[in-house]
């Protein structure tokens, strides 16, 4: 008797690196150590049925990870999972879960929107802060904004104003407390074409601001006016954080 | 641009010499810098990122304040590359096993993050703590083959540290050197402080506790060399001077100081049941080429093929008990989640008790994803036999021989005592049997080959792919070819090596006679491919500046197709004057000092003398684990029983006497090694 759980998982510090690709081994060679009884696929090469609805690119960190695993036979869910969780390497670790009754919605038609966070480097803060939140508000206020993606098949051209449901930017001290640094969070809809906060950045300021030094997937869900409905835990996570410094 | 960082560059990373001692320092040094805030946002820019990043599931992490003495181990090669190694895996347990020791990990970056490194300052790095490589008290860099050299430059030089020895003081780690390019480490001796030759379990320990004593006594660099020479396997260049005669040949390699032995031997350890690492193996978070948990059956080998340097140098064969083959596999897979399993040696299927380890094997894993998987050299029915054991799950894809040589008598020439029709019957016995495809390895360039047995390649391959066809249309064969190249402690190491321009030669030969045949692929290496590893190889002192001069015109990474360093090495030998035919392409006479004369693999040279003789008149010699001993000169002095796993009193069980089955329960036990071997015939199980 096979049963589904579903989890929410984070990909934070040198983790962040793991490509989609490697993902998948990292979390079969965990599930072996901690035992547990995971079903595999039939065929000529069976593979555990561990499912990721997105991938994540490389170097992106996250607390809004999620996966779909299917046993072959009952677990005991708070501590396999914690287990799992354990020997998982650092950085990855599992924060919510949920067993999946038949006839569930697919995972992937939960996840309907992301909140994204970009967070700058303390540099300009102040000049950065102000230039980010204008043109925030003149996206918000328009109906389109075309942005060309330039890859290694070709140019090609997206209309970036569809996905966006919030942005929110502000000015929050750094960790140390020493200085302030530049946040934008924003909360794009997941539904094709995939708008990636690359996309988002080249639309508000191309060629204008560095490179942010982090960029996290916080949590994926249903979005609302002023965020998202996080889809396995079911809490609200707010585009505006409450360290807010209201732009101009 | 807005929230831009603008200076790149940091200086902390890579500080004046003056500053770097407080890092040295023994318990409570301070923690040097760690490059990892630099280093993560120039991640991802580069190819294959995780490789940089460390956090792997068994990484140890120790206190810098906590050691006080403190090792970086290295594969100077990509992390994809070296990761699998065993041996650094071996030497980081049982460093990081003592109190007071600490051992980090470290690769090479490619050519994209050197560059961003070299821009910002950046040096070579840890992966457990991102700690630079200046701030270590040894780094021991193991050198599988010669490809390494420029790499192994490049590292100390990206790490701040000179790359010169001579240029180097107290502020800089001590530079090592082992692994089987260690045995002639001559065209390295101006960069590295010592090399460290054979099994690197005991002696790893005793240069730990003369680095301690060194640093507690305040020892300067020089007497911290010259106590490191002390200890029993280990050889310090600068101690040494070759002389060379007026013709340019080398006279004697001495000691220039006393007390040191004009012979230095290898270490080899007696009893691998002492040993029983790496136990809790790193589980890499990307890929790399070997992913699975290893475990070494045995060390050494016998077999006596003249083009092995592996199997002359890592002589005698020291055996782990079936038991704790069994044990390891089982607490490493529960520990690792490997899905794979490798049974690693020289000729895996020549453990006295591989049958029983097989089948052991077998039974636990019989019904899981676990797969094994050994590598083995032999052609034989009985490898077939085994291959079926290890795959009861019914992958039956692929399987492996290596013949070497296409003519019976060039592989008596080279002793790989395998019979034609030996091979055409293992042929058989695999297609029937599943089996869909084969692949064969094969040398040219041998010493005396001819271009008989050169086409006897091609030959070989029709009649295999005519067997095979018989059993399936789709059924395939492979023959993988390529160029051979002298190595030092060998009985070929007196020949010539064949040109690139021979080997291209030969190769088309080859391909030409195969070309009618569409299920026989041909897998061939670039045969220039071989040329800085032949010269290195044999090279003396003087070839050392080549190897400078080739590293500085931007050779990196010779062992990739990606980065062709060929031409550099060219115009490097011009410049200092390396004539690589004199090197390479010339046959030496008995009289000739050799520059690894004065390093001792344990086998004598007039052994390998009379073995050569044997080559080029054909004359093949057994293995010494089934017919008397040959006297090569390696077990006098050592306190051990050559395992055989037949004679009476040996540690090891020998199974009853059953013919050779398909593996399932009712095909009765597998043979041990001893059994098959019983009328010492190397001509494998028949039935």
């Amino acid at each position: 008797m096979s049963v589904r759980y579903r989890v929410r998982w984070s990909k934070e510090g040198r983790t962040r690196f793991v490509s989609a690709r490697d993902q998948s081994s990292i979390w079969e060679r965990a599930i072996r150590r901690a035992d547990l009884p995971i079903a595999y696929s039939e065929g000529f090469t069976p593979h555990a049925r561990v499912s990721f609805p997105d991938a994540l690119p490389v170097g992106v960190a996250s607390t809004g990870e999620y996966a779909e695993l299917t046993f072959a036979a009952p677990i005991r869910a708070d501590d396999d999972l914690a287990r799992l969780s354990a020997t998982l390497p650092e950085g990855m670790d599992i924060l919510t879960y949920t067993e999946v009754p038949a006839g569930a919605p697919k995972l992937a038609s939960l996840l309907r929107a992301t909140l994204w966070e970009l967070v700058w480097p303390p540099v300009d803060t102040t000049a950065l802060t102000t230039l980010l939140g204008r043109r925030c508000a003149t996206m918000l206020a328009a109906t389109s904004h075309e942005v060309v993606r330039h890859r290694h098949d070709g140019d090609r051209t997206l209309d970036v104003r569809p996905a966006v449901v919030s942005l929110a930017v502000a000015t929050g001290p750094t960790p140390d407390g020493a200085g302030a640094r530049t946040t934008l969070r924003a909360v794009l809809r997941n539904d094709a074409p995939t708008i990636r906060p690359a996309d988002l950045l080249v639309a508000l300021c191309d060629g204008e601001v560095a490179s942010p030094a982090l960029v996290r997937r916080v949590a994926q869900g249903v979005p609302t006016a002023d965020g998202l409905v996080e889809a396995l835990g079911g809490e609200l996570e707010m585009v505006r954080t409450d360290v807010v410094v209201e732009a101009a | 641009m807005l929230g831009a960082v603008t200076d790149v560059r940091s200086d902390a990373l890579l500080p004046a010499r003056a500053q770097r001692s407080v890092h040295r320092g023994g318990l409570g040094a301070p923690t040097p810098p760690s490059v990892l805030d630099v280093l993560e946002p120039l991640l991802p820019e580069v190819r294959k990122p995780a490789q940089y990043v460390g956090g792997e599931h068994n990484m140890v992490t120790r206190d810098w304040a906590a050691a006080d003495v403190r090792w970086l181990l290295c594969y100077p090669d990509t992390y994809e590359v070296g990761q699998p190694n065993q041996g650094i895996q071996i030497l980081y347990e049982i460093l990081n096993g003592r109190a007071t020791t600490l051992a980090e990990r470290s690769y090479a970056p490619w050519l994209d993050l050197e560059e961003r490194m070299r821009e910002r300052g950046i040096p070579t790095f840890s992966l457990e703590h991102h700690l630079p490589l200046w701030a270590f008290d040894v780094f021991a860099v193991t050198l599988p083959h010669e490809l390494g050299h420029t790499n192994l430059l490049n590292l100390l030089d990206l790490g701040g540290v000179p790359h010169r020895s001579a240029l180097r003081d107290e502020a800089d780690p001590i530079v090592l050197v082992g692994g089987h390019a260690a045995f002639n480490p001559e065209p390295l001796a101006p960069f590295i402080d010592a090399a460290v030759m054979g099994d690197g379990e005991e002696v790893v320990l005793e240069i730990d506790d003369v680095v301690r004593a060194a640093k507690r006594d305040g020892l300067t660099r020089a007497e911290l060399l010259r106590a490191l020479a002390d200890v029993e396997g280990v050889y310090v260049p600068a101690l040494y001077e070759p002389r060379y005669t007026d013709d340019g040949r080398l006279s004697r390699t001495v000691p220039v100081a006393t007390g040191l032995p004009t012979l230095v031997p290898k270490r080899t350890v007696q009893d691998l049941e002492e040993w029983p690492y790496p136990q809790r193996q790193i589980v890499p978070m990307t890929e790399t080429v070997h992913e699975r948990f290893s475990v070494e059956i045995f060390r050494g080998c016998t077999r006596g093929c003249r083009f092995c340097q592996a199997g002359m140098i890592t002589r005698p064969v020291r055996e782990r008990r079936p038991e704790t083959v069994q044990r390891l596999v089982e607490q490493g897979v529960a520990d690792t989640g490997f899905e794979e399993v490798g049974l690693l040696s020289l000729s895996s299927a020549d453990h006295s008790a591989i049958g029983p380890i097989a089948r052991a094997l077998g039974d636990t894993y019989e019904g899981t994803v676990t797969s094994l998987s050994l590598p083995s050299t032999r052609v034989d029915a009985f490898n077939v036999t085994l291959s079926n054991e290890l795959t009861r799950n019914g992958r039956r894809s692929g399987l492996t021989f290596a013949p070497e040589a296409g003519s019976e008598r060039m592989r008596a020439v080279i002793n790989k005592m395998v019979s034609e029709e030996d091979l055409l019957r293992t042929a058989q016995v695999a297609y029937s049997q599943g089996w869909r495809h084969i692949k064969l390895y094969f040398m040219v360039g041998l010493p005396t080959e001819t271009d008989e047995d050169v086409a006897a390649i091609a030959e070989l391959g029709i009649a295999v792919y005519r067997i095979a066809r018989t059993h399936g249309k789709a059924n395939k064969v492979t023959l993988s070819v390529g160029g051979f190249v002298p190595k030092p402690h060998t009985p070929f190491q007196w020949a010539a090596q064949d040109t690139p321009e021979e080997l291209q030669r030969k190769l088309a030969l080859i391909r030409q006679l195969i070309r009618t045949h569409d299920g026989i692929k041909l897998r061939t290496n670039d045969p220039e491919e071989g040329v800085i590893e032949g010269l290195l190889a044999r090279g003396d002192r003087r070839v050392a500046a080549a190897v400078e001069r080739a590293w500085q015109l931007g050779a990196r990474f010779d062992g990739w197709h990606e980065v062709p360093t060929l031409d550099l090495w060219r115009r490097a030998m011009d410049e200092t004057g390396v004539e690589l035919a004199w090197y390479s392409q010339r046959e030496r006479d008995e009289d000739e000092v050799l520059p690894w004369d004065h390093l001792d693999s344990g086998l004598e040279k007039g052994w390998l003398w009379e073995d050569w003789q044997d080559a080029r008149t054909a004359v093949q010699l057994d293995d010494c684990r089934w017919s008397p001993c040959y006297d090569c000169g390696v077990c006098p002095g050592l306190d051990l029983v050559h395992d055989t796993g037949y004679q009476p009193g040996a540690l090891l069980p020998v199974m009853p006497s059953a013919p050779a089955g398909l593996g399932g329960p009712a095909a009765g036990s597998l043979p041990t090694s001893a059994e098959r071997y019983a009328a010492g015939s190397t001509r494998g199980v028949t039935r």
